[in-house]
Formats: C-alpha cells, sequence, structure tokens
C-alpha cells in the first residue's frame, strides 16, 4: 500500500521539480517503402508514417493524464533517409522531396520533430549518401520538423575523414540558408560516433536497420528532479551524493519504463527501450549545470566540473538499469549549452569554455551540443572540431556527437536565440588557430586497435 | 478494480474531508482507503479511491476535483495508482 509521504513525493516531483516524461518516440521502419518512383516513394513514405502513428499523440496525452505525469514530446524516428531515396533520387532536390514528405506527415500527426534525415557513412559513402548530405542545407531550410543526423566514425571502422571535411561545408551551407533565423537549421543536424540505433531524443533519432517494423522508444524526465533531491543533501559525503542521485534515477526511470509499456501496449507497437539521459530544457532549474553547481562547483565549468559530471552520469545509469527491463539508446547525461540555462549562464561569464565541454564530453554521452559559435569561423576548423570528437567516442567506444552552430553575421559575444526548447545563448569563441592541412588530407582514420577483439 | 490516488494539499479549515467525499459520494467512486496529517495549519490528505462505478472520463475527474478544490482552497489531483508503486516498490 502506497504511504502518505511516498504519494507526495510523487506529486512534489511533477508540480515542484519537473518530473515528466520527455519523449516517447515511435520508430517506424521506412525500408518497406523504398520505390525507384519518386513520387511514389514519397506517397508511400507519407502513408506508412501517419498510418503507424496517427495515434501516437492522443495516446502519449491519455497516459499522462490518467499518471499525472505530462508527457512533454510526442516525436518518430525513420529509417535513415540516405538508404530509403537511395533507389528514386537522382539529385539532392529529389532528397529535399523526400524531408518535405516528412515535414508533412508529421504536421499530420502533430509531433514536434521527425528524425532520420540520415546518412551512416562511418566507413564510406555511396552516392546515396552523397547527395542527401549535399541536400541538408535545402532540406532544412524548407522545412520545420524534420532533423537530420550523419554518422561519420566508429569504433569498429575507424573515421571517414572525407565526410568529416564534407559536413563542416555542409553546416556552414545550412546557417546560411537559415541566416534569418539566427542559423537554426544547424539546430537540427547532428554528426556522430557510434550513434544508437533506438535514440529517442532529438535531433539523431533514427530507426536502425535493425530495428523492427515498428518500436516504441522513451526518454526519461530531465536534470530537475536530481537537482532537487541533491538540495536536499547539500554539502554531505560523496556516498550520500551517489546514492541519491541513483536513488533518484530509478524513481524517475520507473515513470519512464511504465509509460513506454503503457504506450505500447495501447499503440500495438513493440517496446523498444528507456533511454535514461537527462536532458535539460532552459526551463529554471531543469538544467545539468544547477547540478554540477549543486554538487560544490561554483559555476560549471570550474574545475572538478568533469569529475561531477562523470559521477552523475555513472550514478544515473546504476539507478536507472535497475529500474527498466531494457535499457538503450545514448543513456547518459546531456550536455547543451543554449538548451540549459545555466549552461548558458555558465559560457556568457567565461566559466565553461570549448576546450572544457568537449573534456567533459569524454565522460557523459553526446558531445559539443547546441554551441552557438561565430558564424565566420572556417569549415575546416569545424570540420578540426568534429574530428576531435569523433576520435574521443572512436578511442573511448562511446556515443560522441557534435552540434555547433555558426551562427552567420553574428561574433563572440553577441546573443543567438532559437526559441521554445532549443534556448539561446552568446556565441563563444573558437580557438583561431588553423587545421586546414590536416582536415584536407583526404581519406579515412583507420580503427583504433582496442576494436580487433575478434 | 480500477484504483486511483487522490492527494490533496492545501490550508486546513472545517469541511474539507466532507466536501471531497460528497464529491465522491454523488459520482459513483467508492473510498478504500484515507491518510492524512495537518501540520502548522496545513492538511495533507491521500486517498485510495475505486473509480469502476464512476462514468466519466479521467479528464472529468481531474476537473471536478480541480472545481472542489477551489471550493476549499486546496490542490487535488487524482492518478493512476500503478505509478506510485512502480517508484516507489521494487
Amino acid at each position: 500500500m502506497v504511504e502518505l509521504d511516498e504519494a507526495f513525493e510523487t506529486v512534489n516531483m511533477v508540480s515542484h521539480e519537473n518530473l515528466d516524461v520527455r519523449t516517447i518516440t515511435m520508430g517506424i521502419s521506412l525500408l518497406d517503402c523504398i520505390d525507384p518512383n519518386l513520387d511514389r516513394l514519397c506517397d508511400k513514405i507519407y502513408r506508412k508514417i501517419t498510418e503507424s502513428a496517427k495515434d501516437l499523440v492522443k495516446v502519449g496525452d491519455d497516459i499522462g493524464n490518467e499518471y499525472g505525469v505530462p508527457v512533454i514530446n510526442k516525436r518518430i524516428s525513420i529509417t535513415p533517409a540516405a538508404l530509403i531515396g537511395g533507389a528514386a533520387c537522382k539529385t539532392p532536390e529529389d532528397f529535399v522531396k523526400i524531408a518535405q514528405t516528412l515535414d508533412a506527415a508529421a504536421k499530420e500527426v502533430g509531433v514536434n520533430f521527425i528524425g532520420g534525415y540520415s546518412a551512416l557513412v562511418q566507413k564510406g559513402m555511396t552516392n546515396s549518401d552523397r547527395l542527401l548530405i549535399e541536400s541538408i542545407p535545402q532540406a532544412l531550410a524548407e522545412t520545420e520538423r524534420v532533423c537530420s543526423s550523419i554518422s561519420l566514425g566508429s569504433t569498429r571502422t575507424g573515421i571517414n575523414m572525407d565526410a568529416v571535411r564534407l559536413m563542416g561545408e555542409i553546416i556552414i551551407k545550412t546557417a546560411e540558408a537559415t541566416k534569418e533565423q539566427d542559423s537554426l537549421g544547424c539546430a537540427k543536424l547532428v554528426v556522430f560516433c557510434n550513434p544508437p540505433d533506438d535514440n529517442p531524443f532529438m535531433a539523431g533519432a533514427f530507426h536502425g536497420v535493425t530495428e523492427a517494423d515498428r518500436v516504441i522508444n522513451v526518454g526519461v524526465s530531465g536534470p530537475g528532479v536530481v537537482k532537487h533531491e541533491l538540495e536536499k543533501i547539500h554539502g554531505q559525503s560523496f556516498e550520500v551524493l551517489c546514492e541519491t542521485i541513483k536513488r533518484t534515477a530509478f524513481k524517475v526511470t520507473r515513470v519512464g519504463q511504465l509509460f513506454a509499456k503503457e504506450a505500447s501496449s495501447r499503440l500495438g507497437v513493440p517496446f523498444g527501450i528507456v533511454d535514461l539521459s537527462l536532458a535539460p530544457t532552459p526551463a529554471i532549474g531543469d538544467s545539468i549545470a544547477d547540478i554540477i553547481q549543486e554538487m560544490g562547483m561554483e559555476r560549471a565549468g570550474a574545475p572538478g566540473t568533469t569529475a561531477a559530471l562523470a559521477i552523475l552520469n555513472d550514478q544515473v545509469k546504476k539507478g536507472g538499469v535497475m529500474a527498466s527491463s531494457y535499457v538503450g539508446g545514448l543513456s547518459g547525461a546531456f550536455i547543451p549549452v543554449t538548451e540549459d540555462k545555466a549552461m548558458a549562464e555558465a559560457a556568457e561569464v567565461g566559466a565553461l569554455t570549448l576546450e572544457k565541454l568537449e573534456a567533459m564530453t569524454c565522460v557523459c554521452s553526446v558531445g559539443l551540443d547546441m554551441i552557438a559559435i561565430p558564424g565566420s569561423t572556417p569549415a575546416t576548423t569545424i570540420s578540426g572540431i568534429i574530428a576531435d570528437e569523433m576520435a574521443i567516442g572512436m578511442v573511448n567506444q562511446k556515443t560522441t556527437a557534435v552540434r555547433l552552430i555558426p551562427v552567420i553575421g553574428k561574433d563572440v559575444g553577441d546573443f543567438a536565440q532559437f526559441g521554445g526548447l532549443l534556448g539561446e545563448a552568446k556565441i563563444m569563441p573558437v580557438n583561431k588557430f588553423g587545421c586546414g592541412d590536416f582536415v584536407n588530407r583526404g581519406g579515412r582514420i583507420p580503427a583504433p586497435i582496442h576494436s580487433f577483439k575478434n | 478494480m480500477s484504483k486511483t490516488i487522490v492527494t490533496l494539499v492545501g490550508k486546513d479549515r472545517v469541511g474539507i474531508i466532507a466536501t471531497v467525499c460528497n464529491f465522491f459520494a454523488e459520482n459513483n467512486i467508492n473510498i478504500l482507503d484515507l491518510k492524512q496529517t495537518t501540520s502548522q495549519g496545513y492538511i495533507n490528505m491521500m486517498m485510495i479511491v475505486d473509480t469502476d462505478l464512476y462514468e466519466g472520463s479521467v479528464e472529468n475527474l481531474n476537473k471536478g476535483l480541480e472545481s472542489v478544490g477551489a471550493q476549499v482552497g486546496c490542490i487535488i489531483k487524482a492518478q493512476h495508482e500503478e505509478i506510485f508503486d512502480m517508484m516507489h516498490r521494487i
């Protein structure tokens, strides 16, 4: 029987600490839509998505109402579009048509993002992969809800430096194509090393080819609940700190597990995974930087920050793994800058630099996320930053990513605003020394020695 | 049986529980358990209720409780019991 204090703990977590379920994401395979005729392909894609996900938003809201915990986002991920469009698309513009179809389908079913406008080129690029990548600037400028992700490296294959070089240019072109909105297109574009096939979070969600026809993946609540629990044990030992994070992560993940099972049964779609990642939002108190500061740093980015993040990430996993039957996706802590108010403030006062963020990505999931940089940053410098981040992922056998926003027409200290969940921040400085000769060498970085396990 | 947990928090005064119980009686909702504490003039109450015979939707129930809450100056919420079991029991 539930006790009074337990009931009120849950109620308070929702009303004061931002307990929610961050996303219910339906993965949909589009492999059965492949067709050499572009119009027929787009028609099949639209029908498959709108039929599969027609009840997704309603079911998410219903479950939220019944259990009294809101489901913030309902989203869709699809098979990487480069695989689906290969037979039909002969030009980048053909791929843009697929992006527009995805956008229309997302609007029809009422989801706020659809991910999977993607290519997996960690070892090499097919013609179709190249066309999709070249179409990204136009596709993201002409659509609202489509998210794009490109896999550029993995521990098993090494890093495709040709694709890294190309993506540096594509990120700049995407920024140019959306410069009226502070280069917003780049907020919907992420590059990965070791991307998971079942990530429910945007912009990097896609439905991997090893997945079932359809699947339900759930992302749990954000950092707000953890931060509030840590306030209650302020100044106590690491043992108490770790136990508190673990216990809170367990409870938060149980909610995700319950919602995932319930959504799966109501939609008649198999349950895939629960992603344990703590995803911050610009809402006050819903911040990873606030947790780091509660742990004892004056500002996120101060010495000790990497250790604090390592503790957080590890304890979240220890608590979360026990709470869910299947854990997957990215499952770590996200450290975006613009999407996390206290993180943006730490960057603004100079406590948090790009280099410190890079160090932090060694111990948490994902990587350099939602960082506004000067619009004048050379493409080769962006490629160099990507190569560094991909190397961290490759060598440490973990997922890393880069989502940089070179804001065209703005420079260090200017303010970039993306609105809503994407947030806002001052533009951060980038190392001025060049790396063009390195980036332009061409070819691949071989797989690291510890990938040879057979 | 479909069990719902109703929680109430607010400034204590005469007739809060009576008003809430009347609402449940009028709507065919059976009260299975009730726990409450008061401290420094505030009341925390939890009821476990059976909503099998209730004919409205979850939204209707929450709207009804919201207006009862407004009458007695408290915040009242109804949530499916399972969420509490999941979070607080292994």
